[in-house]
This record gives structure tokens, C-alpha cells and sequence, in this order.
């Protein structure tokens, strides 16, 4: 079995694959190096959807998840993750994981959601990832660092055969057999392009460039929810995380520039950012986090949790604008898009189990699809996937012995990859990846960035597809920049899925993530139902719609409506709740 | 007219065939080495990158920034033993 991607959903998955299976039958892959990978490689200061019994029930969370993503789940891979919750919260604070307690020795749950309580803060989890590590290394996982994988490998029938991957240090090709593959590679974080334009300064690690959406689609998997973009309400230029779920519990509060709330709830969802986004633009824009209010003491409390944990240079940003907590609020922006299901809804499709559309394929974490997922999501579904994993390889998938002769077909596939990973080398004074990649995630803002036309997203995909050229004239001088420029090709194959994925869903949805100036209505009728995108035979994508299932945790009208009624209502208007984002005046 | 237009047309032709011209762009890179601190042989900081833009500066052997590639993350900062690294915001960001 093979793990990719070293990083929350990856350790969990590891681990759990290798309590199980022989030692050396598991092999973790990591493009950087598992004690500081992932979107936590700095730790993390809470987690954001903990169901922990006496504080909510696992429906209750089914349903919070069910509003805040429109309807469009899959409700039985929510309760999944929701039924499992506790226990994994448990597991963790059996490693070491410090979470927040009262006197009595309880877990510390917070309210931030619209409806539920769920956030359980970490004020000490900065040292997440090298606890996550310590038992990797106890399980007695085998780790290949600084090994990306560029495909994977397929056999006659389209199962999943193996990965092909790159050494990013020393440039050599790495072809590992497998008869099951975790993919846990992560956000396309690397999509859009920062208002600052520095290409690395994005809300994700910059290292989750959308490696897995790319990596399951050319395996032929199917992936939805990519027209639900993921938009963050930032910390402006710096780009990272102005943490009102941190700051909330403490009375912190997202404001307009005159200081006035405007939205009831700060949690993540399209219909906040829609709000924040119309706020933005009118008069009363921009919009801040305030901490100003607050008790001396409390800033302390928060800057103590903030400047150590998850992104800790922010309190070095603010020192180099003169800028502090007790004097300045802090000017928050909305980011550029990624993907990334963790915080929305675009992902690989996985069932309940984690099994992708692909056999021997599996998918967790940021890049598959369970909406709004977050980081406990991903450690439970790591788990999930290993289980079902181990559940195929004594049953459904074909037994492989690992020294095998690789087919022709096989031989094929390997060297049609080596070739066009290596192919930029050939032309060392080619196109820099730097120039490759800014240009893609240039367009990506001019057409992508919501709100969202059908003219202007048929202009930028008619870019996306001319990149195949532009790639095609790329150059390297060494295994970095080949690196870069494989990670050029993920990051425009997920510009054409968002691209393709917005055009075909002809309405509103999601708030801002998914608002079309040129179908601004939400339409159930016609369009409660997924969007899917898959690599057609003729190997162009296609776009098609699956039925939501029926729903296991029913919702009633008044239920489903409830987050189109976050926004606080001005002196003299009348509250508007009960209609969808999209039709509200701005 | 008609010769302007029929030169830009070679032109423009001659563009797709013309091969590639290169230059050289200074950038203030934002994670600072102070190598009198910084141990000859120690890869913690290398290995600590989650982008990979740290390496070892084969003329001095000490670690230095080798891609302007970083996420502030301050990792190679936290992860030093010797305290030799400070990570400043990058320059179009702060």
C-alpha cells in the first residue's frame, strides 16, 4: 500500500495501514519531509469541527454541514466522519495532542458555527505535526521524503496499479508497484494568485498545488464540487488566517470600517463570504478583524495562541506595519480561489469509506470530498480509507506479487511519464516555471474569481488550454525546477476543472464560491445535484450531474434556509431570512 | 502600408522560431542566515522546508535561501539549533 502525501490525512492513513499489514508494506510518500509537511506543518490552534457528545450529536453536525453546503452532500460520508469524530479526538489526546479542558478535566467546546458547537481550541498545538511524526515512525512506517508523485500508474482492467513519482533533490524516477494508493495530497492551494503577487504567499502551503485532483483525474477517478470554490476571509496581503474561530470565544468579531458587525456568524461558509465580499465593496468596506475591545490581558491570551501557532509570523507582519492589537483592527481581505474541500466542497468523489470512483484509489483529506472536513476530518477519513484499504487488499483487488514483471501496457505508461517530466531539461533556456506558473494563476484571477460570467470563463479556458503549449516550451536546470513545472501541469489541470465545473452548473449556489452574475438565482429544480467532472475516452473532460443521495439526517425548509440568515440587519431594515444569497439586493 | 504589414508578418512569424534570450533578476530573498551561527554539515533547516528553497551554498557550505519560494512559515527558523535564521516577511508582503 502506498500513502501519498505524508501530511494530517496521510499520517493517520500510514499508521493505521501499517498496524495491520507486515512491516515495509506500507510506504509513505512526501514531497517534503513528514515532520513539516501539509497545511499543519506549523501546527494547528484548534480544530474546527469536533462532535463531542454533550456539546453535539452526529446529526446535529450532519445537518450544520448539510446548510452550510446548500444541500449538495453526501450525507452519509459527513455522518461517517461525524460518528468517528470523538473517538479520533480521543486517539489524539492518547499521542500527546494538548487540546483546551475546563477545571474538571472536560473538553472545552466553543461555539463558532451558525447553529452547533464545535470548535475545540488547541492553544498548544503547535507541535501537532512532530507528535503525528513520533508515531509514524513508531508504527514503523516506511518514508520516502522529497519523492513527488507525477501519476499514477494503471493496469488493462483501470485499476490503480502503483505511483510515479520524482525525487525532487536529486531528479531520479521513482516507480513503486502498489495494489492500493492513498492519495492525501492536500489543497490546490496554489490556484489563484495573490493580490501581493507573490506566488508562494497563498492561505495553503504553497507545496498543496492540487497535486491529488490532478493525480486522480488522469487515473481516470471522478471529482466534484470543484465549481465550490475555496474563498478565505484573510489577513490582507499576508494571506493567512485572520482566525476568528480563535478569536471568537475570546469576543472577537468581524467588523465593517465603521466598526459595526455586519455578519452574525464568522464560520466559513459561501453565503458569509458573500456578505463579506458585498461589505467589501460598498461604502462601509473594508472589512476587519477587532480585537481593539478586548481586555489587555485577553489580546495577550491571543496573540500567545496566534504568533506560535498555525501561521506565527502574522505578529511579525503586523510589527512591520506598525500595527498591533490593542490600538489597530486588522484589515481582512478575501483571498484568491483554491480547492479545497476541507473548508468547502471541491474534491475527488469518495463514498462513505473513502473509496474513489477508481478501484485501489482512495482519497482523504483536503482534496477529497466530504464538505467542510477541516483537519479532524482528515486524521478520521486517513483512517477510513487505510481501513477499506485493508478491507480490498484481502478481497476485492487482484493479489500482486511485488516483483512482478511490469506489463507492456505498464512499460508504456512509465515511460511516457519519465519523458514528460524530463522533457524540460532538453531546453534549459526555455520558459522558467516562475513565468509558466504566474501566467496561469494571472488568468485564473482575471476569469475565475467569482462573481462569476459564462463569457468571461470560456476566455480563460480558452487560456488553460493554450498553457498545454506554453508547458510544452517550459525549461529546467535541475530537479527543482522539474518539480515546479509538474506542479505547473497540476495547478492548470485544476484551473480547466474549475473553469469546466462553473460553466456547466447554470445557477447560483454557495454563496459567494459559486454566485454567476448570468444565472444569479438558485435553482434546485434543475440543479440539486452534484457536478462531476471525469477524463472522457477520448481524453477531454467531461462534465455531468450525479443525484444527491437521499438524505440520512432529514432537514426541514426552515432548516436548510438557515445560513442565508447570517447577515446582521442595518438600522431600518427588516431581517432577510429564509432567501438564498443570490437573490438578496446588494 | 502593404510592406509594413507584409514585415510584421515575418515578424511575427520569425517570433515562433526565434529561441529563447534569458536575464538575470536580483530579488531580496526573506529567510537571512547569519553563517557565523550556522553549523557546517547541519541539513535541519533543509529538511525542514516544506517548499524546498533552502540548500547549502556550496561556496561558503552554510545553508542559505536558494529559491525566492518561502511561506513565512518560519519552520527553518523554530527548527535551528543555533538560533541562525530569521525569517522576514517577503518584501512584497510586508
Amino acid at each position: 500500500m502506498v500513502v501519498v502525501g505524508g501530511g494530517s490525512a496521510g499520517s493517520t492513513a500510514a499508521i493505521r495501514a501499517q498496524e495491520a499489514l507486515p512491516q515495509g508494506r506500507v510506504l509513505l510518500l512526501e514531497k517534503a519531509h513528514v515532520k513539516r509537511s501539509g497545511a499543519i506543518a506549523i501546527g494547528m490552534d484548534g480544530l474546527n469541527n469536533a462532535v463531542i457528545p454533550g456539546h453535539a450529536t452526529p446529526e446535529q453536525y450532519v445537518k450544520e454541514i448539510t446548510m452550510a453546503n446548500d444541500g449538495i452532500v453526501n450525507q452519509r460520508a459527513v455522518l461517517a466522519y461525524a460518528r468517528r469524530s470523538f473517538a479520533m479526538i480521543q486517539k489524539l489526546d492518547g499521542w500527546g495532542v494538548k487540546f483546551q479542558k475546563t477545571r474538571s478535566g472536560d473538553f472545552d467546546v466553543k461555539k463558532v458555527h451558525h447553529n452547533g458547537n464545535y470548535v475545540l481550541p488547541m492553544p498548544e498545538g503547535y507541535d501537532l505535526k512532530k507528535i503525528l511524526t513520533r508515531m509514524i515512525r513508531r508504527a514503523g512506517v516506511r518514508v520516502s521524503n522529497r519523492v513527488m508523485a507525477t501519476r499514477l500508474l494503471t493496469d488493462a482492467d483501470g485499476r490503480v496499479a502503483g505511483v510515479l513519482g520524482l525525487n525532487v533533490r536529486d531528479g531520479s524516477f521513482e516507480v513503486i508497484r502498489a495494489r492500493a494508493v492513498i492519495l492525501c495530497c492536500g489543497a490546490s492551494g496554489r490556484l489563484g494568485l495573490p493580490a501581493s503577487g507573490y506566488l508562494y504567499g497563498t492561505y495553503e502551503n504553497p507545496s498543496n498545488a492540487g497535486d491529488g485532483y490532478s493525480l486522480a483525474y488522469h487515473a481516470g477517478a471522478e471529482l466534484t464540487g470543484i465549481e465550490c470554490f475555496q474563498i478565505n476571509p484573510l489577513i490582507k496581503d499576508y494571506n493567512g488566517p485572520a482566525c476568528a474561530y480563535v478569536t471568537g470565544p475570546f469576543g472577537g468579531h468581524t467588523v465593517n470600517a465603521r466598526g459595526h458587525r455586519f455578519i452574525e456568524s464568522d464560520y466559513w461558509s459561501g453565503q458569509m463570504m458573500l456578505e463579506f465580499y458585498r461589505e467589501l465593496q460598498s461604502a462601509s468596506g473594508p472589512v476587519y478583524l477587532k480585537l481593539t475591545h478586548l481586555a489587555p490581558e485577553t489580546r495577550t491570551e491571543i496573540e500567545n495562541v496566534l504568533h506560535r501557532t498555525e501561521r506565527p509570523s502574522r505578529g511579525r507582519f503586523h510589527a512591520g506595519r506598525g500595527h498591533d492589537y490593542a490600538d489597530d483592527m486588522v484589515e481582512m481581505h478575501i483571498s484568491e480561489i483554491g480547492l479545497c474541500s476541507g473548508h468547502s466542497g471541491s474534491g475527488v468523489w469518495v463514498d462513505e469509506h473513502g473509496r474513489t470512483t477508481v478501484a485501489g484509489l482512495y482519497a482523504a483529506g483536503d482534496m477529497a470530498c466530504v464538505p467542510h472536513n477541516y483537519l479532524l476530518g482528515a486524521m478520521t477519513y486517513g483512517e477510513i480509507c487505510a481501513e477499506s484499504a485493508l478491507a480490498d487488499l484481502g478481497g476485492a483487488l487482484p493479489a500482486r506479487s511485488p516483483g512482478a514483471e511490469a506489463t507492456s501496457d505498464e512499460r508504456e505508461q512509465i515511460a511516457r511519464e519519465q519523458a514528460r517530466v524530463y522533457a524540460p531539461l532538453a531546453r534549459p533556456d526555455g520558459i522558467p516555471h516562475q513565468q509558466i506558473e504566474y501566467k496561469v494563476r494571472r488568468f485564473v484571477n482575471d476569469y475565475l474569481q467569482p462573481p462569476k460570467t459564462a463569457t468571461r470563463m470560456e476566455i480563460g479556458l480558452a487560456h488553460f488550454l493554450r498553457a498545454h503549449d506554453d508547458l510544452e516550451q517550459a525549461g529546467a536546470r535541475e530537479p527543482h525546477d522539474l518539480m515546479r513545472l509538474v506542479e505547473a501541469g497540476f495547478i492548470r489541470d485544476c484551473a480547466e476543472m474549475a473553469a469546466r465545473a462553473s460553466l456547466f452548473r447554470r445557477e447560483s449556489r454557495w454563496g459567494l464560491y459559486h454566485y454567476r452574475l448570468d444565472y444569479p438565482e438558485l435553482d434546485d429544480e434543475r440543479w440539486f445535484a452534484h457536478v462531476n467532472l471525469r477524463k472522457g475516452e477520448d481524453g477531454s473532460m467531461q462534465a455531468f450531474t450525479r443525484p444527491v443521495a437521499e438524505y440520512v439526517v432529514p432537514l426541514d425548509e426552515r432548516e436548510r434556509r438557515s445560513y442565508y440568515d447570517i447577515r446582521v440587519p442595518a438600522a431600518g431594515e427588516s431581517p432577510r431570512a429564509g432567501r438564498p444569497a443570490a437573490e438578496l439586493p446588494s | 502600408m502593404s510592406a509594413i504589414a507584409d514585415r510584421e508578418r515575418a515578424k511575427a512569424a520569425a517570433a515562433h522560431t526565434a529561441g529563447n534570450a534569458q536575464t538575470t533578476q536580483r530579488f531580496d530573498a526573506p529567510v537571512v542566515v547569519d553563517e557565523s551561527r550556522c553549523i557546517t554539515g547541519c541539513h535541519i533547516c533543509i529538511d525542514s522546508c516544506p517548499v524546498d528553497c533552502l540548500a547549502v551554498n556550496l561556496a561558503t557550505r552554510k545553508a542559505h535561501m536558494k529559491f525566492d519560494e518561502c511561506w513565512y512559515c518560519l519552520a527553518c527558523e523554530i527548527d535551528c539549533p543555533k538560533d541562525a535564521i530569521t525569517v522576514k516577511i517577503p518584501f512584497l508582503i510586508r
